[in-house]
């Protein structure tokens, strides 16, 4: 195959992604838009509406994650582009399979809508969509099971923190937003559950990260700001998993350690880039930056 | 007949025994666990904001706001001061006690309420006898129940993975990995080594780990040699993505009404690997040898050594001189008898995967310009000449150096045995199944009904399966079970 080719191949498969992440960014918009009109409304129509977007953005997302995993042969989360757009993906997706326990109760959508239009929307306007060859660091299976596990608790923290906020924000009237108060609890305790499930993947991804760390760098940790808010969010959750069992904080003290490590999740995943270059912190996690 | 002294010092020791006796009790708790992982969560943050191994000086001069704070708590390197290093120890002290009081909670007598509440009851047509023979049977034989107490009116059964030794044991692994991260603060030192091809050297560290050096005062050097027996890298040939930086632009471009365009640079070459073949030599024979490459480092002795890079030299003739001038890739170079300073690339030598899938073997090429032009580079293939500012300049020759850098830590076995048992454990805990129940037959009035309390842990536990599973046994045991309204 001749250069020319290859290159206005390669272009091709680039603008046919770009128009379908548009397209789904613009899919989550109109899925953030109709959770607002369902919270404002109280309609149940919005509702199930923006949970159908949902569902319209998140197979196509897959499937162009997919595309860019056979285009770049290799696993897609190699640049801050890709991992925005799995990011996206994961937490929707993870939305989606959650919430068939709770059909008819729309509210954590919206948080989780945002984030995936945040997300993709800052891959699309800030981050170079190129295909880069895998820098030797990267060239480990420690990288995919690290990043995978990481990125698949990101995505079960998103979920708990959505139901956690919705159950903060619209306890005393969930039953107006399609939720009877007999499920409340059972609601509320899911986001425990997510948290219970999310932690030892947490846990895994900050090991194999520092296991990783001994083999390229030699030293399983250097305090860098990314390892530092990732230790941070795992602490975070640990006092939270803890509260759960202290009677005088299982209540809202433990619903705001939720909330907080959350936060602590997003500073560990973009939050640090943009600190690292406030204080100018050197990092050695450069290809996430 | 006890002195005024004897009794200040029977007081004075009573406090002390109480003031103990207090701290090992706050010590003991899952509230203090919940306020010392915060206070370690926000002195964590504290050490992202402050950038660590900071000069204090250079901190100042650049009109830091919080010089008070950061001299007053040691804020540049704070994982290593005073302060930080008290919130850890409070918190290992923590984790250690509420590790040794769940040990000993594992052999204690287990106690279980007089009575539970039923979360699911069965009215049966059986007499109680039969009602708790039939039950105790499909509890133990066709569900695997184990009894563990029958002392009361209730008889308590368990089933599934073991939790309260696995919450111990991810703790237990806790603390092994903490005692690695003491071993690595107290013996661990690191330091760099740069190998020529064909030339042995000796390691001799020039940093040791802290107990080291209050014993010994310096690290002793090695009986062995490393030998760089040959240095290699791999290529591939990657295009260039012409993507604009205006978000308009970039909007366009998802719509559509422009194309993104890849096109191929100068120097397309984008290094995939490095290989460094190494040899430990002692005496005249080899004892170890590897082609080490990044995340493949070599270990031996208690060192590991890992490639953390390579320096290239080369070797430039300009106009006949006979002296070569010696230039470091890249880096610029002042050529003699010109103003120019020359800016070079990294030599590019080895093997490359073409962008059409072929696989060549490179003639050495370095890029060159001119460090103040923006035009696009030249390149310089070795035994080619360019012309700079009239001066015509060779490439005659390069060397290549592997950057070795190696590391003595005894703490990494230590903490890669506590994380295994960590996880391990915690995802058995937190994932696996445990059920208890307690079950009852009541007989009032000659209507027979039989009890259950079912309680689990473990995301994979349901215990509306394992009632439904109960009912379903109890129907086929011929006790005609029919569930009562659920009385939680």
């Amino acid at each position: 195959m001749s250069y020319d080719v290859i290159l206005s191949r390669d272009s091709f498969l680039l603008s046919v992604e770009l128009r379908i992440f548009w397209a789904i960014a613009l899919i989550y918009g109109a899925s953030l838009l109709l959770h607002l009109v369902h919270i404002a409304s109280r309609g149940a129509l919005a509702g199930r509406a923006a949970y159908l977007l949902l569902w319209a953005a998140a197979v196509p997302h897959a499937g162009l994650i997919l595309l860019r995993t056979f285009e770049a042969g290799r696993a897609p989360f190699q640049t801050l582009y890709e991992s925005l757009s799995w990011f996206a993906c994961s937490a929707v997706l993870t939305w989606l399979f959650v919430s068939r326990k709770w059909k008819g109760f729309f509210l954590p959508g919206a948080l989780v809508s945002a984030l995936a239009l945040g997300a993709s929307l800052y891959a699309l306007l800030s981050r170079s969509p190129a295909i880069e060859p895998l820098s030797p660091p990267l060239q480990s299976w420690w990288f995919e099971s690290h990043v995978i596990l990481a990125f698949f608790s990101y995505a079960v923290f998103i979920v708990s923190a959505s139901i956690e906020i919705s159950w903060l924000a619209f306890r005393k009237r969930s039953d107006l937003y399609g939720l009877p108060e007999e499920q409340l609890k059972g609601f509320h305790d899911t986001a425990h559950r997510l948290i219970l499930f999310g932690f030892p993947l947490l846990t895994f991804g900050i090991f194999s990260g520092a296991a990783w760390a001994n083999e390229a760098w030699g030293r399983y940790w250097s305090w860098d700001p990314k390892e530092t808010w990732s230790l941070i969010t795992w602490t975070v959750f640990a006092v939270y998993l803890h509260s759960k069992t202290v009677p005088a904080l299982k209540g809202t003290p433990a619903s705001v350690f939720n909330i907080l490590g959350f936060i602590c999740m997003l500073m560990t995943f973009l939050g640090v880039n943009w600190l690292a270059k406030l204080l100018g912190i050197p990092s050695l996690h450069i290809y996430s930056v | 007949m006890k002195t005024r002294t004897d009794i200040k010092n029977i007081e004075w020791l009573s406090s002390l025994r109480k003031a103990l006796a207090w701290s090992y009790r706050k010590l003991s708790s899952i509230e203090t666990s919940v306020w010392l992982l915060s206070l370690l969560a926000i002195s964590f943050m504290v050490g992202t904001i402050f950038p660590q191994g900071g000069d204090f000086d250079e901190y100042v001069k650049e009109g830091g706001r919080f010089v008070l704070l950061v001299e007053a708590f040691d804020l540049l390197a704070f994982f290593s001061s005073p302060l930080f290093l008290a919130i850890a120890l409070l918190f290992v002290l923590n984790l250690v006690i509420c590790t040794c009081e769940r040990y000993k909670a594992l052999f204690a007598k287990r106690r279980f309420p007089e009575s539970f509440a039923p979360t699911k009851s069965f009215l049966v047509t059986q007499d109680a006898i039969r009602a708790h023979d039939e039950t105790r049977r499909i509890l133990n034989d066709s569900l695997g129940f184990r009894l563990v107490d029958k002392d009361s009116a209730w008889i308590v059964m368990e089933k599934g993975l073991p939790y309260r030794w696995l919450t111990w044991a991810y703790h237990a692994g806790l603390v092994v990995c903490l005692i690695g991260v003491l071993f690595t603060f107290l013996f661990a030192f690191e330091d760099t080594i740069t190998l020529k091809t064909g030339s042995p050297q000796t390691v001799i560290p020039t940093t040791t780990g802290r107990v080291q050096y209050i014993w010994q005062n310096g690290s002793p050097q090695t009986d062995y040699h490393l030998l760089l027996d040959s240095f290699t890298t791999e290529y591939e040939e990657s295009h260039e993505l012409d993507y604009p930086d205006d978000r308009k632009a970039r909007l366009a471009m998802g719509l559509g009404w422009k194309m993104p365009e890849h096109k191929m640079s100068v120097d397309p070459l984008f290094a995939t690997d490095w290989k460094a073949k190494l040899k430990i030599i002692g005496g005249s024979s080899t004892l170890a040898e590897k082609e080490i490459e990044i995340n493949e480092p070599l270990k031996y002795g208690g060192y590991t050594f890992y490639l953390m890079g390579f320096e290239q030299r080369l070797k430039l003739r300009v106009n006949d001189s006979f002296m070569p001038l010696d230039a470091k890739a890249d880096d610029d170079v002042i050529i003699p008898g010109s103003m120019i300073a020359l800016s070079l690339g990294t030599l590019r030598t080895g093997k490359a995967k073409r962008l059409d899938g072929t696989i060549d073997e490179l003639t050495p090429y370095v890029t060159v310009k001119d460090s103040a032009s923006k035009d696009e580079p030249a390149i310089l293939k070795l035994n080619d000449s360019i012309i700079v500012d009239g001066n015509i300049v060779t490439l005659i020759g390069f060397t290549e150096q592997a950057i070795l850098s190696y590391r003595y830590d005894p703490g990494v076995t230590i903490l890669w045995i506590g994380g295994i048992i960590a996880l391990v454990a915690l995802f058995l805990r937190l994932y696996g199944s445990y059920y208890l129940l307690a079950y009852k037959v009541d007989d009032a009035d000659a209507i027979v009904t039989v009890n259950f309390n079912i309680t689990s842990k473990g995301l994979l536990a349901s215990p509306e399966h394992i009632e439904n599973r109960i009912e379903e046994l109890l129907t086929a045991g011929d006790l005609k079970p029919l569930a009562l309204p659920e009385q939680t």
